[in-house]
């Protein structure tokens, strides 16, 4: 063990070494000037350079960084780092490791490829959309978005895997960086993968999509109380003067979880008619539930405040703590 | 066969089938804790926490910070947290009835003032003084919450409360965090998509010896006094080795009382960190668990094995022994407030596996250690040396010193924070003097702890009774 | 023009200074935002580029000392990133001139620099 010790630490000196010359590899292409050259588009590379491109591990690290400049640039200097990773052959490397068994060498495939925009690959990747490892179906899905846009999506109708909430954040966060484009959704809320549905019902938010609105308030029927919760949530972006209706109709067979989210939504959709109800709230064992039902009837209406005052003030004396608690927020 | 022999026999098969367990298991806890690791690691390699942290729709954290009478730092130290990356975040000091000026030190520093504030308890707790923000937006993170004297666990029972956000994390305010710590920790989280994740426990490190600047660890280094670079690799040992395979089994017990975040539901509805016990840490993990497998519902105890959050260890044998002692307390009060899962099949794992590792070879294993040292020298002056006795004794240490080995490669191969050959060869010289110096002292302290809660149980029986039925009321 | 970076990603500093010498500037480096408003009365910056995220001090946090400091002059670009909605407006209502979400264009970094090297006339 202690020999190994020592051998691992030879070998991380070789390393910074490397990652002098990848970093030189780097700037020569970020800062490459087209016009200065004529004719084919070539990266300087020396020889030195071209001789360990034969070395597994610098490979690896080249690619690394190659990847993490790639991400945090765009235009021409993009472009460039691009060229600069098909000159040397690297996408050869990855489409081999595409065929490879092992879940975390492929996942590191399809995550190369997406990153540097190696279009030509698209096809092979998307068989891997719906994979039985997490990490490798979350990468070909991510490439599909990266390639394909919004139109990309269209996986999700067919999808029988779950997608997590740390991958849902993920698509979204890819998403955000391309122009907004209204593909059609609703075969997406059909489907039996409630987290599908959840994703769905975040973009639906997100993008304000109020031709959606029925299909959303469907969604308040559903069997996963998540499902509900999302849309519930995504109620509160696109909404009419009904919605609240929906949530009062439904809302004593609600978790107490998706109660207290109705009465926060309540805040921005409630209307004058929805004042009998929240102030009923105020009578409600719940705390927690109490607070908010004071602060949506504060926020959903003008005479929220003067209506709240009175109530304390001639019907509920207990809940004076929390009208001043109210009143302070409004006042910040 | 004499009476003699009998009880002689007894002792040292009994303890060579002890010693015999616990080597399997060692071998066990290495073999998990590798899996675990490299899995870890692979999947990690993947995330690019700079999305997480410029996402919307990240879980909402609150971070929870008791303090007491820690006014010569609190506002560098309330500077770090807040400048910790991430978008959905509040940060909540807790003012524990403090008999110096912190209070009046941070409405100074960051502007604050006193909002009319609805306490909602849903954990009863001592009386909270006041609630203050900041009239600054930059802070507009910051609550700060004066309430009287209640200890460790009410205070963070109160920021429970007050926090508005799904999941809390609890920290030592005087603990130095990574600036991506809350990212790392929010992600387990996230990813299950079958299991509930109750909480997640991150790594303690120790920070004596590394440059410090502005509450922002700069440079680590080894520590150069012999108490904290003994804690350095014991920390590791545990994080490293015996978390990570625990958290491979899902068995996980024990989330660092200065480092982890849980999920705020589960944690009111288990009626929060309680406060008749000095491992209040230890017994939410346990109680929490234990309110899972009650209910029945799918869920997992995460750990990030990365270094997120440094802290200051004991240097004096004095400090260090008395936190040792606590720790026995807290883990002896944890285990007797539970003990219903012993080996009960209800509580899966918990009960077959964690609870009776921790009872045997934890709670166990200073006393049997202790008794056992002291049998021996006791029989070789009286009667004879025994030597497959001393075979026994010596083959123990050596395991122990290879296990400590083992754990620093695991820590060179993953996360190389001690970086040179002389700090690895530092910690290598501490392995191999631990079970003479720093051991003996530990199992003492140990031992010292059982005698305390003894004494206090002869002394205080009726306060530990209605402990143990609020528990059970709760969970 | 002289200009003070503050930044925290090792690479991102690689291509700002050598793109920022490369157009003829004088570019002073800090790693945190702590280090950024030290330099501010050393240097006496013309334009200051900051990310947002970054140890100490945030990037709004620079903003605001950079705009106490000097109520009329000292551009501040950000470049971050944040690209939400709520932390673009932050910035904007604490005095930052200019905002631009990573990943970048070193390209257009370039223009947007020189945009602010001739005073605007109001």
């Amino acid at each position: 063990m202690l020999s190994y010790l020592y051998f691992k630490n030879l070998y991380d000196k070789n390393f910074d070494k490397w990652s002098l010359i990848s970093d030189l590899l780097i700037r020569k292409a970020v800062f490459y000037d087209d016009e200065e050259f004529e004719g084919d588009k070539m990266i300087p590379v020396t020889a030195r350079a071209e001789k360990l491109m034969k070395n597994k591990h610098f490979r690896k690290l080249l690619v690394n960084e190659i990847m993490s400049a790639k991400r945090s640039i765009t235009g021409t200097s993009a472009d460039n780092l691009k060229h600069l990773y098909v000159q040397l052959g690297l996408d050869k490397y990855a489409f081999d490791n595409l065929l490879s068994s092992k879940w975390h060498i492929k996942a590191k495939a399809i995550q190369e490829l997406t990153v540097m925009d190696m279009h030509e690959y698209v096809e092979q990747i998307s068989a891997y959309a719906d994979d039985k490892n997490s990490l490798v179906r979350m990468e070909a899905q991510s490439a599909l978005i990266q390639f394909n846009g919004f139109e990309g999506l269209n996986f999700l109708e067919t999808l029988y895997s779950p997608i997590s909430n740390w991958h849902q954040i993920k698509l979204l966060q890819q998403l955000s960086q391309l122009p907004p484009a209204n593909v059609d959704m609703t075969s997406w809320f059909t489907t039996t993968n409630s987290s599908v549905i959840i994703f769905t019902l975040k973009l639906a938010r997100i993008y304000q999509r109020f031709d959606l609105y029925y299909e959303i308030v469907s969604c308040l029927d559903h069997e996963d109380p998540a499902v509900r919760y999302e849309a519930i949530h995504c109620l509160n972006e696109i909404y009419t003067d009904e919605t609240s209706d929906n949530f009062i109709s439904r809302f004593l067979n609600e978790t107490l979880k998706n109660q207290l989210a109705m009465i926060k939504v309540m805040a921005t959709v409630g209307t004058e008619k929805d004042v009998e109800f929240l102030l009923d709230l105020l009578t409600h064992e719940n705390d927690e539930i109490k607070v908010r039902a004071a602060r949506a009837l504060v926020q959903s209406n003008k005479d929220g405040m003067i209506s709240l005052e009175k109530y304390s003030r001639e019907q509920n004396q207990s809940i004076n703590e929390i009208v001043m608690h109210i009143k302070g927020e409004v006042a910040a | 066969m004499s009476w003699q022999t009998f009880i002689l026999h007894f002792f040292t098969y009994g303890i060579l089938l002890y010693s015999i367990i616990l080597l399997i298991c060692y071998v066990l806890i290495g073999a998990f804790s590798i899996s675990e690791t490299r899995s870890y690691l692979r999947k990690n390699s993947f995330t690019d926490y700079r999305m997480l942290a410029s996402s919307t729709e990240t879980p909402s954290m609150s971070i929870l910070a008791p303090a007491y009478n820690e006014g010569a730092n609190i506002i560098e130290n309330v500077r770090s947290l807040l400048s910790i990356h991430y978008n959905n975040l509040e940060v909540i000091i807790i003012n524990d009835g403090s008999k110096d000026d912190s209070l009046e030190k941070l409405i100074g520093a960051y502007d604050l003032y006193k909002v009319d504030f609805f306490v909602n308890q849903q954990i009863k707790t001592k009386p909270v003084r006041g609630v203050y923000k900041s009239y600054n937006p930059v802070y507009r993170k910051l609550i700060v919450v004066d309430k009287e004297n209640g200890g460790k666990a009410d205070a963070l029972n109160v920021g429970v409360n007050i926090a508005k956000n799904d999941y809390f994390v609890c920290i030592d305010v005087d603990c130095v965090l990574e600036q991506d710590s809350l990212l790392k920790l929010a992600k387990p989280f996230l990813e299950s998509t079958n299991q509930r994740v109750i909480a997640a426990g991150g790594v303690v490190r120790i920070a004596n010896g590394c440059e410090i600047e502005g509450g922002r660890l700069v440079k680590v280094h080894l520590p150069k006094q012999f108490l904290p670079r003994i804690q350095t690799l014991e920390y590791i040992r545990a994080f490293l080795l015996s978390r990570m395979a625990w958290t491979k089994l899902n068995g996980l017990l024990l989330i660092s009382g200065a480092f982890g975040a849980f999920d705020r539901e589960i944690v009111i509805n288990c009626g929060g960190y309680s406060t008749k016990t000095v491992g209040e840490d230890m017994e939410l993990v346990v109680r929490m668990r234990r309110y899972m497998e009650e209910l029945d519902e799918p869920y997992k105890v995460a750990f990030i094995p990365d270094p997120l959050c440094w802290t200051e260890a004991p240097t004096t044998f004095k400090i260090l022994g008395r936190q040792r002692n606590r720790w026995t307390r807290g883990t002896i009060e944890t285990l007797r407030t539970h003990k219903v899962m012993f080996f009960n099949p209800r509580y899966g794992i918990l009960g077959m596996l964690s609870y009776p590792y921790w009872l045997f070879f934890e709670f166990l294993a200073p006393i049997i250690e202790f008794f056992g040292t002291i049998g021996m020298i006791v029989y070789c002056f009286t009667y004879a040396v025994n030597w497959s006795a001393v075979l026994i004794l010596v083959g123990v240490l050596c395991l122990g010193i290879l296990y400590s080995i083992f754990a620093i490669l695991m820590e060179v191969l993953t996360y190389n924070q001690y970086r040179g050959r002389k700090d690895i060869l530092g910690l290598v010289g501490v392995a191999m003097l631990e079970p003479f110096v720093f051991h003996p002292f530990v199992v003492w302290s140990a031992i010292r702890g059982n005698i305390a809660l003894i004494r206090k149980q002869n002394s205080w029986g009726e306060m530990t009774r209605t402990g143990l039925a609020t528990a059970k009321k709760a969970s | 023009m002289k200009i003070l970076v503050a930044e925290d990603d090792q690479l991102m500093i690689k291509m700002l200074e050598f793109r920022l010498k490369k157009d003829g500037h004088d570019v002073v480096i800090t790693n945190d935002g702590r280090a950024a408003v030290q330099k501010l009365d050393d240097f006496q910056p013309d334009l200051v580029i900051t990310d947002i995220m970054m140890p100490y001090l945030s990037g709004l946090e620079v903003v605001s000392a950079v705009k106490k400091r000097y109520p009329t002059g000292t551009p501040v670009i950000i470049l971050s990133g944040m690209g939400q909605e709520n932390v673009v407006l932050e910035a904007f209502q604490l005095g930052a001139d200019d905002y631009m979400t990573k990943p970048f264009s070193p390209n257009e970094l370039s223009v947007r620099v020189r945009r602010f090297e001739t005073p605007v006339v109001k």
